[in-house]
């Protein structure tokens, strides 16, 4: 603690001030002033779209700003690449790993920085290795330099992205800033831990900047934090004095409450026929008789561990897998679907977890995406009715509130939300769909978007929709369910009511679960 | 624009690569055409006749079937294969047509497109059951079709005799003083484009091309769509025998075949994408142009017709280097 006493009075490691950068059409970052102090570890939050990746990418050297300068201990640096970057002494962990498989620890370690290890061309293997075992044993880590980056776990990986982010101390006198963008979002429990464990480590020789939108880890590690919205950096807190409520309230700019679930406005199920049923449906290897039945206006949580089937049935009741054994009804019928084509005729619309590959068709409008499913509604014969196809797409956008400069738009352009948006437009648009599979409908959405979702998910089924969900959270599942059917190894151990404040807790469910 | 959405959002369009994209694609729709005026102004004032009506006739002639078999392959090239097969395939119907025009007229040509037609159906529904990539399967049937033609003729070429008269229209008719061949060819990209603008599936190819997993998932038959653009293929390969063949009075096991590099050249120098998802008729029209502007002024700098095939192989080259969308190459791969 004397340390980080000490570092108040210090010279900030980093000083970000006034930075602007503006895109076609867009202010990514408006004035934005920020430091990062010496041992310091400095949380920075905002949904998808505040500036933060649009900072980040400033401060790795891939944008240049617009206005504003950045300092490192006080002196003034401009970045060409993320080399210039590196070189100043920050240090980039990215969301996405960015490590080459084929490789050594040690080579990814000194990616790009290897100059002093090589003879006319040559590796100098054992300096190579003795200089990324230092970066190394900073973190405490037990990974050899020599072994393949391959043979390697995710969390692993994780260690090596933050020693080869450390590496960067080699070229510049002085302590590094490490930035960590969004280093949890694809971390089990029990690897975050080491991951904060870590965190707490490279205090000692380095300022770290976390990026997340997990506002209680962010909580939890950070020293400072900085709330990022709409390219402004609105707020400046201790997490000593500030709560997860108030973060939020910053974040999105709304009260967050109990409400987040939109739990009140669980209707309740009428007495109707089921619109999917299944029975004894099995698939060899991934699930056993599973019988379930969803009626209009109702959502049916569907929980379970990695493995349990739940990916698979979903897949199966698409049509995109097949099964080999049981039945489907639909409406009353029996279905049997070899591919997506015939269960999206059936009435069946699939949320896919895959947003990027299966979701969307990035490098089409948000029309052609909104049409994608269905465009009957809006032909003339063969023939698209233009008037027709611009009536019902800016119907959608409205109502589902997509923000895009036009439905002419590229998809790609849009945030992860908007883009959720438009996969649910394609499918509210087409008036044969009765049942929505929703396969992890909010990952990796901040949590505006996320309550978006939500008030989205309530809508429909005020509107007769029957809902199958797996969620991302269990607590996402019962929140949202009115009936959570529990799978395990394959097979359904358990069904839960889950009226409105009759639901069951995620500990209950858990006992099933495993 | 829409003033349906509010324009104040601004918190979209970011975290993007926006910059590179767009001013890249942008420049992909309009060079092709700055190239094509540049080549046919720096023809013409190397070689003033050129603009005269007989040497556009002429160009017409020898463009149409350049286009056409580049019209089928855009279909194919736009949902991210490769038809290696078409001028190959196109050969072959230049030896059913002469080999039919004897027994069954006029209608031994629509007997040889529909043939074609067929032929190229099956070798997209190979492509898509198999699951092999489409650049494999056409080398194949390249192979297939050159030796189907070869046992056909015993390796000869098919002299048309007075059937001929049955398919002389096509060499004969001129409308408005354009060579039927050239409305032919021309037409046929036209009705392709404007229907690929107004048919509700009309924009299903470009789609396969972006993204096949979202189009399947979407519940769109990305089987039949792959089957459908090499049956287009195989359709345009007919068209163009058609037209070889009236134009040479003969059929030959390898007629077509040395148009596949220029057809390949034609479709990247105009524009659309080799990866898929981007491009369409109209760019294949201004690239088809371009090539055969091309070879009009390499002769007239006096460069030998060998060296043709040099330049074309070079133009594909540079063109998609050019060209290439490459922030899409590392999601695809």
């Amino acid at each position: 603690m004397t340390q980080l006493m000490s570092s108040e009075m210090a010279q900030p490691t980093l000083q970000v001030e006034n930075l602007t950068k503006t895109f076609p059409g867009v202010i990514a970052l408006d004035d934005v002033s920020l430091e990062v102090r010496p041992h310091e570890v400095v949380g920075l939050i905002g949904e998808n779209g505040a500036g933060k990746s649009t900072l980040l990418n400033i401060l790795s050297g891939l944008y240049a700003p617009d206005s504003g300068t950045l300092k490192m201990n006080g002196k003034e640096v401009s970045f060409k690449g993320p080399r210039d970057s590196a070189r100043a002494g920050i240090g980039m962990v990215h969301q996405e790993q960015s490590l080459v498989s084929a490789v050594s620890v040690a080579e990814n370690i000194l990616l790009g920085a290897e100059d002093q290890s090589l003879t006319a061309g040559w590796y100098r293997w054992s300096s190579l290795n003795r200089r990324a075992q230092r970066q190394l044993d900073k973190i405490g880590s037990r990974i050899r330099p020599t072994a393949s980056l391959g043979t390697l776990t995710f969390a692993q990986k994780q260690m090596v992205e933050l020693a080869k982010a450390l590496a960067v101390e080699e070229e510049y006198d002085g302590q590094p800033v490490i930035v960590l963008d969004e280093p949890t979002s694809v971390l089990e429990s029990d690897d975050l831990e080491t991951l904060f464990a870590e965190i707490e480590r490279l205090r000692q020789v380095a300022s770290v900047v976390f990026v997340s939108h997990r506002l209680d880890e962010v909580l939890r590690v950070s020293d400072r934090v900085y709330v990022m919205k709409d390219g402004r950096c609105v707020a400046e807190r201790d997490p000593k004095t500030v709560d997860v409520d108030e973060l939020y309230r910053l974040m999105v700019g709304r009260e967050s409450s109990g409400q987040f679930y939109r739990e009140a406005q669980q209707a309740p199920v009428r007495d109707a026929e089921p619109v999917l049923t299944t029975k004894g449906l099995t698939k060899k290897g991934c699930f056993v008789d599973v019988s379930l039945e969803v009626r209009p206006g109702e959502v049916l949580g569907i929980a379970g561990v990695q493995g349990a089937g739940r990916e698979e049935l979903s897949r199966v009741l698409f049509g995109a897998d097949s099964y080999d054994a049981g039945e489907v009804w639909l409406s009353g019928k029996r279905v049997r679907f070899s591919s997506p084509v015939g269960a999206v005729r059936a009435g069946i619309g699939y949320i896919p977890t895959e947003r990027r590959l299966e979701g969307i068709a990035q490098g089409m409008s948000v029309k052609e995406n909104v049409l994608l499913a269905d465009s009957r509604a809006v032909s003339r014969g063969p023939f698209l009715d233009p008037r027709l196809v611009k009536e019902l797409v800016s119907q959608w956008v409205m109502k589902l509130n997509i923000k895009t400069p036009n439905i002419d738009a590229d998809v790609a352009n849009l945030s992860g939300g908007n883009q959720q948006k438009v996969i649910l437009a394609k499918w509210l648009s087409s008036p044969r769909v009765k049942v929505l599979i929703l396969d992890h409908p909010t990952r990796g959405l901040d949590v505006g978007a996320k309550e978006d979702v939500y008030a989205l998910i309530r809508e429909l089924c005020a509107r007769d929709m029957a809902i199958i969900l797996l969620g991302d959270t269990l607590e996402e599942v019962i929140a949202l369910s009115h009936r959570v059917v529990v799978m395990r190894d394959g097979s359904i151990s358990a069904l839960f009511e889950a009226a409105p404040g009759r639901k069951p807790t995620p500990v209950e469910l858990v006992k099933w679960m495993v | 624009m829409d003033g349906v959405t509010p324009m104040t959002e601004m918190t979209q369009t970011k975290n993007v690569h926006v910059g590179a994209g767009s001013s890249q694609s942008r420049l992909i729709a309009i060079l092709p055409l700055i190239v094509l005026i540049v080549l046919v102004a720096a023809v013409t004032i190397r070689q003033p006749s050129f603009l005269n009506i007989r040497s556009l006739q002429s160009l017409s002639i020898s463009l149409a079937p350049i286009l056409l078999l580049g019209l089928g392959q855009t279909f194919v090239v736009l949902t991210g294969g490769i038809d290696l097969s078409n001028a190959a395939l196109a050969s072959l119907g230049t030896v059913l047509l002469a080999m039919w025009l004897p027994h069954f007229g006029v209608g031994a040509a629509a007997l040889m497109i529909i043939t074609l037609t067929l032929l190229g159906f099956v070798v997209g529904w190979v492509s898509a059951t198999a699951q092999i990539p489409t650049f494999i399967v056409t080398l194949g049937a390249m192979g297939l079709w050159g030796g189907v033609g070869m046992v056909l003729t015993g390796e000869a070429t098919v002299q048309i005799g007075s059937s001929y008269q049955a398919i002389a229209w096509v060499r004969d008719t001129l409308f408005l003083q354009i060579p039927m061949p050239a409305i032919l060819a021309v037409g046929a990209v036209l009705l392709a484009a404007a229907l690929m603008a107004t048919l509700s599936s009309g924009r299903k190819f470009q789609a396969i091309g972006l993204a096949e997993q979202a189009v399947l998932m979407s519940g769109g038959s990305t089987f039949l769509l792959r089957c459908v653009a090499f049956a287009l293929s195989g359709l345009c390969a007919g068209l163009a025998a058609l037209v070889l063949t009236a134009s040479q009075y003969s059929g030959a096991p390898h007629l077509a075949d040395s148009l596949l590099l220029p057809v390949i050249a034609a479709i990247v120098v105009g524009g659309t994408a080799i990866t898929g998802g981007r491009g369409g008729p109209m760019r294949t029209l201004v690239g088809a142009s371009i090539i055969v502007v091309l070879r009009v002024g390499l002769s007239a700098i006096g460069v030998d017709a060998a060296y043709e095939q040099v330049v074309y192989g070079a133009v594909i080259i540079l063109a998609v280097a050019l060209t290439i969308d490459r922030s899409r190459m590392q999601v695809v791969k």
